[in-house]
């Protein structure tokens, strides 16, 4: 139910740092919707684990549009809707990176 | 504290990454888009200088050719500013901005520059940005730590800019 994860890229500055560490959980989202700002962790086929905020619900009823924070992020016009499925969860704590640290 | 546990936990353990994709490799920065684009707003203040002495009767192949110069001012201001945001707000780091506290008044001139050069056909305007560009292009090479020279660019407006000696 929880995982902790380290966050590799910049297309979530200055919010989301290359190398801070995440814990996410899929505990919240089962009582209640997601909302639009939520920054959530999913599977994507092509791209693989991503970090994203969720802009938008739908189209379909499980289904959420995402996108980063960073101007040259990639965002659902390339992702597509996500399915409720396939989200590890939400991010509910985070420690952001001090100093140098190991990074990439 | 905690960063620092997990850090080492990370080092022994490799947690699993959430990649914070972009849509360019991350990294790839450069800023002669910025320094073209400034070259060009220039060049074409000097052809809408020109333009009357082309077409004295001010016909319709007149302010065709204005309106073409005009649009193409107006897209490469507007490029310069888009360009030094990206470089400036993605790129440039805290580290970055201690050893160069200069570089948000800088970027906030090519700002400003590059809106006068958008609402005006003054031509010490855009040399002046085409000077604060390539000031950005320096301190961008110094970051990375890549010598830089300066040498006129062999086609019209032949103005200085700023190139990396790779």
């Amino acid at each position: 139910m929880l995982k902790l994860l380290r966050v590799a890229g910049d297309s979530m500055a200055p919010d989301f740092q290359e190398g801070d560490f995440v814990l996410v959980s899929k505990i919240p989202f089962l009582f209640r919707r997601l909302r639009p700002g939520d920054v959530i962790v999913f599977r994507h086929p092509n791209y693989g684990t991503l970090i994203k905020t969720v802009a938008a619900l739908g189209p379909a009823p499980d289904e959420v549009l995402v996108t980063g924070i960073a101007p040259a992020s990639v965002d659902s016009r390339k992702l597509g809707a996500i399915p409720l499925r396939a989200i590890t969860g939400k991010v509910i704590w985070h420690a952001r990176r001090v100093g140098p640290g190991r990074g990439r | 504290m905690i960063y620092q546990i997990l850090d080492k936990v990370d080092g022994l353990l490799r947690i699993e990454r959430a990649r914070a994709h972009c849509d360019i490799p991350c990294g790839v920065y450069d800023p002669i888009i910025a320094q073209i684009a400034a070259l060009t707003v220039v060049r074409m203040m000097d052809l809408m200088a020109d333009v009357e002495k082309k077409h004295p009767d001010k016909d319709v192949a007149y302010h065709n050719s204005l309106a073409r110069y005009v649009t193409v001012k107006e897209e490469h201001a507007i490029k310069v500013k888009d360009e030094i945001r990206t470089i400036w707000g993605d790129y440039m780091k805290a580290e970055h901005i201690e050893k160069f506290p200069e570089l948000h008044g800088l970027v906030h001139k090519i700002m400003q520059l590059a809106s006068k050069t958008k609402q005006t056909s003054d031509r010490e305007a855009g040399l002046q940005l085409v000077e604060a560009v390539n000031q950005f292009a320096e301190i961008f090479w110094k970051t990375k730590n890549v010598a830089t020279k300066r040498a006129k660019a062999p086609y019209l407006p032949n103005l200085e800019l700023v190139y990396p000696v790779l």
